[in-house]
């Protein structure tokens, strides 16, 4: 009963854009297919499903962890942002070559997400600022940040002057699985980090701890559980999965860094932790069903000459369904005129 | 599990319906018409750099009426996702892939070769396989509204709102100032960085504080008719560069130039029509088959003013006069190009300089 | 020199006024309890709408009523899912900025770029006549008079009026509201619509005031400010208009800086307001007596009326 809800969100979704096709006059069955057959009919269309989904399903579980325990990390857009300069800055900067540079840059990248996350934890433990707006600005600060250094220092000398960085060296990228596709390692971490985040989730201590605080805090408080340390390990696991998913778009399918790393990848995953019942494997299904939508959205713009706000539309329209399907599923609606409920209270 | 076994079912109808829904979809590319992929980064508008690309891919489906039919997306933002686009546009019956702007061009390097379609990139640099390249020679049209400024301005302060310093935008900059200072040596240039391709709010707020810094025209690289507004408002000259705002600047729009692409495109889809397609690289300026054109110039411009525009323009178009022709010193002093000889093309391409007379700075590296 | 100063002024009152609209409504909603985070979305929806109103009507007044009706309605949409059915406030207001954005880029599709250009008002053109002042005071369009009419009016409800009292009432302890006998659900509902109704005319605002045009995403992040602003006002309404146009202040001194020649690089100059949000932010809430005394208890909690 617990995937339920997402499941009625995702078919409410479904019947919303098919009547807004309808209303734009386009074929519903041809739709249907655009929207979820289409985009993976060829090995390649699968590659990208994954490709894309690796990022959103990394995210979004760090963010899990996060959310959790009540802690509201939106900003792993600009942690994102962070990892992608600090891995992709050793590659360019510090390093040439060698095997032992792609490890150096995942640990470069995770150690950047979090650096970047520890601003807003430790603005909240100390000082009481709260998370959510501070983690939200550092966002905008990472973007301008890596614009400037793309513009600036970091500008491709032989790039006629283009606004990206030179292209990172072959032993900066990830092995591509299967020839033919982007389908890169990376996807590897995504699996080792689900599955990570599901152990610490479920079956660890901490887990417990964490998940307590954000069910009942005071009751948290009692039993001794520290809300500072749950603050910091909420905030650093989700800024660790956007520094990794930051190197995984770098060494990944962008190969070099431009002004923008990641087309609005750190907000899309909130979504999907939400969509996936902030349960890592909820996620990893989540954060596929997100990534078709993103490619239908292409599908859609390729095949039905849809316009392309219909994917940011899809998405806000999912999260609201999926809001109102919680509460289907989680509490009977009892019709009662108000003056007996005021009776039944005194 | 339950939920497994429901997904499951969801994608087995949909199967069942793929089966008839097949023969609708247009994948099919129907006999003897030419699909062709435009990519857009941003969305397409009224005005501004998207709206000249969409002007041309339908100057190109235009002229030829039933053989040529455009497929296109728009809102493509990021590289990642434009490098999935243009395959799936390949490998499903796009014979032509234009790209539209500078940041597709590494997108479309890296898979041209490998695509088996005919690629253009506009802002290109270099073809390579399979890909064509064009760019507009837009200091041309820089140039000339720079002589109207120069010409115009009682303050000899001119005012530029660039967007980021691309060496398109930098040069479009020093060919304005080139041209303002050959008719007025006094004159000097303020540049404000926006740095955002479009926000309005910035942009009214760049060209407010121009004017407060006595600037009387202001240029730059707009994509709408903010800046034009925001001069308008405060009583001074706005110069429509690379966009003809007229029908909103009803005013003070001093004069100005568009960009016009459907040559290229045109060129391109009748090359790959006949069979003859080859990566060519097409960088041209004012001309009948330009990219430059000028636009509509205000009844308040005096007629010599027009004349000596209309001058150099034949001049540039016959091949006489290049704007960039030296002594040219940069702002530290320095000569960067050597008297009585045009500048390299490849020097314009990579420019990180600016002209003499120009106040602001560039981000350094 | 003066004229660059009366510029700056200027620039700065025309840059903190959405921040005024927003914030304050926003302010209004959190008084009562409830936290929307959705404020971005409300403003480009706002902006959309309004923008879309004043050019088929060629009235900026008709536009900016258009804007309250839409992040109205929006907020309504909100407090359905968070004050009816009781979700978390954080995580609907999320889906209210992303779906916000999204409907504002559709409703956009036609209008990117365009501009709203029209006749020049014949009461301008009066009292730009007035001595000395006359032509200063033209170059604020009457919602900027108007947002300081509505901070007095805002602090005069709250604090001076019996409605004012009930409205802060239920956000510090709803269930005693309720147990008192005022009706909790209807009251949020109010204030929410109302921080719809404001986020919507400080939308509108931007695209047909401030700049008159439209593109997607306009506000660019000036939502997240008005959240912020609230938050470091203390839930004061005379803090959130000073805070306002620091903002204001902050982004326009960037542009300023860089035509007057200060050589520090323009990304830097852009994160400013970001930075400065986080900096008074903090200096503001590590008072925990201060934020204590000052929000509402009940901010962000659901209510469930059965107790």
């Amino acid at each position: 009963m617990q995937y339920a809800s997402p499941l009625i969100a995702v078919l409410l979704t479904a019947v919303f854009g098919l009547l807004l096709c309808v209303a734009a006059g386009r074929n519903p069955w041809a739709a249907l297919y655009t929207f979820t057959i289409s985009p993976v009919s060829t090995l390649y269309g699968v590659s990208e499903l994954l490709i894309k989904a690796a990022p959103l399903i990394l995210i979004a579980v760090g963010l899990a962890i996060g959310f959790q325990a009540n802690v509201w990390n939106i900003g792993a857009e600009g942690q994102l942002t962070i990892g992608a300069i600090f891995s992709g800055g050793l590659a360019l900067h510090v390093a040439s070559d060698g095997v032992l540079l792609l490890p150096a840059m995942i640990i470069a990248g995770a150690v950047g997400g979090m650096v970047w996350a520890a601003l807003p934890a430790l603005l909240r433990t100390r000082f009481n600022a709260n998370e959510i707006l501070v983690s939200l600005m550092l966002n905008y600060v990472a973007q301008l940040w890596l614009s400037y250094l793309i513009y600036g220092p970091w500008r491709d000398p032989q790039g006629f002057n283009f606004p990206q960085s030179k292209p990172l060296v072959a032993d900066a990228l990830y092995p591509i699985l299967v020839p033919g596709t982007r389908l890169n390692a990376g996807v590897l971490i995504v699996l080792v980090a689900v599955i990570v985040g599901w152990f610490v989730l479920k079956r660890t201590f901490v887990g417990f701890q964490l998940r307590v605080t954000g069910l009942a805090e005071p009751a948290a408080r009692y039993a001794g559980f520290s809300t500072t340390r749950a603050i910091w390990i909420g905030m650093l696991a989700g800024g660790a999965a956007a520094g990794l998913a930051g190197v995984g778009e770098v060494a990944g399918p962008l190969g070099q860094l431009f002004p923008t790393a990641s087309p609005g990848y750190g907000y899309a995953a909130i979504i999907v932790a939400f969509l996936g019942r902030l349960s890592p494997i909820g996620i990893l299904f989540s954060g596929l069903f997100m990534s078709l939508l993103y490619l239908s959205g292409e599908a859609a713009q390729i095949e039905l000459n849809l316009p392309s706000a219909t994917t940011g539309l899809f998405q806000g329209a999912l999260l609201f369904m999926l809001l109102a399907a919680d509460l289907l599923v989680n509490y009977t609606i009892v019709v009662a005129p108000a003056r007996r409920l005021q009776e039944k209270i005194s | 599990m339950s939920s497994l076994t429901r997904r499951n079912v969801l994608q087995l109808s949909a199967a069942g319906l793929a089966t008839t829904v097949a023969g609708t979809s247009n994948l099919l590319a129907q006999d003897g018409v030419l699909k062709v992929g435009v990519v857009h980064q941003g969305p397409i508008s009224d005005t501004g750099w998207e709206f000249f690309q969409a002007r041309a891919w339908r100057a190109m489906e235009a002229a030829f009426p039933g053989k040529v039919k455009a497929t296109v997306l728009d809102n493509v933002l990021q590289a990642q996702d434009a490098e999935r686009v243009f395959r799936q546009l390949a490998t499903q019956g796009h014979k032509l892939l234009m790209g539209t702007t500078f940041s597709q061009y590494a997108t479309l390097r890296k898979l041209a070769p490998t695509l088996g379609v005919n690629c253009e990139c506009c802002a290109g640099i270099e073809t390579t396989t399979n890909l064509g390249v064009f760019e507009a020679r837009s200091y041309e049209g820089t140039y000339l509204t720079g002589i109207a400024a120069g010409k115009m301005t009682k303050t000899n302060v001119l005012g530029w709102v660039g967007a980021f310093p691309v060496p398109q935008v930098i040069y479009n900059l020093n060919g304005f100032v080139l041209g303002a200072r050959s008719v007025n040596p006094d004159v000097v240039c303020k540049v404000v960085w926006a740095n955002s391709w479009s926000d309005p709010a910035k942009e009214k707020d760049a060209v407010n504080a121009l004017v407060s810094q006595n600037a009387d025209i202001v240029s730059g690289s707009p994509n709408t008719p903010v800046q034009g507004l925001a001069a308008e408002e405060k009583g001074i000259w706005a110069i429509g560069s690379t966009g003809d705002f007229s029908a909103y600047v009803k005013n003070k729009q001093l004069t100005s130039f568009e960009l016009d692409w459907s040559a290229a495109y045109i060129e391109a889809a009748r090359h790959t029509l006949a069979g003859d397609w080859k990566p060519t690289a097409r960088w041209r300026g004012l001309g009948p088959d330009g990219f430059v054109k000028m636009t509509t110039q205000n009844p308040a411009l005096p007629k010599e003013v027009l004349a000596m525009m209309s001058e150099k323009e034949q001049a540039i178009v016959a091949g006489k006069f290049h704007p960039f022709t030296g002594p040219i010193k940069d702002q530290s002093g320095k000569l960067r190009v050597a008297a009585g000889a045009p500048i390299a093309d490849t020097d314009l391409r990579g420019i990180d300089w600016l002209v003499e007379g120009t106040q602001g700075s560039l981000p350094r590296g | 020199m003066s004229g660059v100063l009366i510029s700056i002024v200027i620039a700065t009152l025309v840059a903190g006024t959405p921040l005024v609209y927003a914030a304050l409504g926003e302010l209004v909603t959190e008084k009562s309890g409830v936290l929307n985070l959705g404020v971005e979305g409300m403003m480009l929806t706002g902006a959309i709408v309004g923008f879309i109103t004043a050019t088929a009507t060629q009235s900026i007044w008709l536009g900016v009523l258009a804007a309250m009706l839409a992040g109205a309605l929006l907020a309504t949409l909100f407090a359905v899912i968070a004050i009816t059915l009781v979700a978390n406030q954080v995580a609907a207001g999320l889906a209210l900025a992303v779906f916000g954005t999204g409907l504002s880029s559709l409703l956009g599709k036609g209008y990117t770029g365009t501009s709203l250009v029209l006749p020049p008002s014949p009461v301008a053109a009066t009292v730009s006549q007035v001595a000395w002042v006359g032509q200063y005071l033209t170059q604020l369009h009457p919602l900027v008079y108007l947002s300081w009419l509505l901070f007095a009016a805002i602090s005069y409800f709250l604090y001076r009026t019996k409605a004012g009292l009930v409205l802060r009432a239920v956000g510090e302890s709803p269930a005693s509201a309720h147990a008192i006998g005022y009706p909790v659900v209807r009251i949020r509902y109010l204030a929410t619509m109302f921080g719809g109704a404001m986020a919507g005319v400080a939308g509108a605002y931007l695209a047909t005031i401030y700049t008159a045009i439209w593109t997607e995403g306009m506000t660019a992040g000036r939502g997240w400010i008005a959240l912020a602003l609230v938050v470091f006002a203390t839930w004061r309404p005379a803090r959130v208009l000073l805070g306002a146009y620091l903002f204001g202040g902050v982004t326009t001194a960037q542009l300023f800086g860089q035509v007057a020649g200060i050589p520090v690089p323009p990304e830097v100059m852009s994160s400013l307001p970001f930075l400065a949000t986080i900096i008074v932010l903090v200096l503001i809430t590590r008072n925990r007596t201060l934020v204590r005394m000052n929000a509402p208890p009940a901010l962000g909690q659901p209510f469930h009326a059965n107790g």
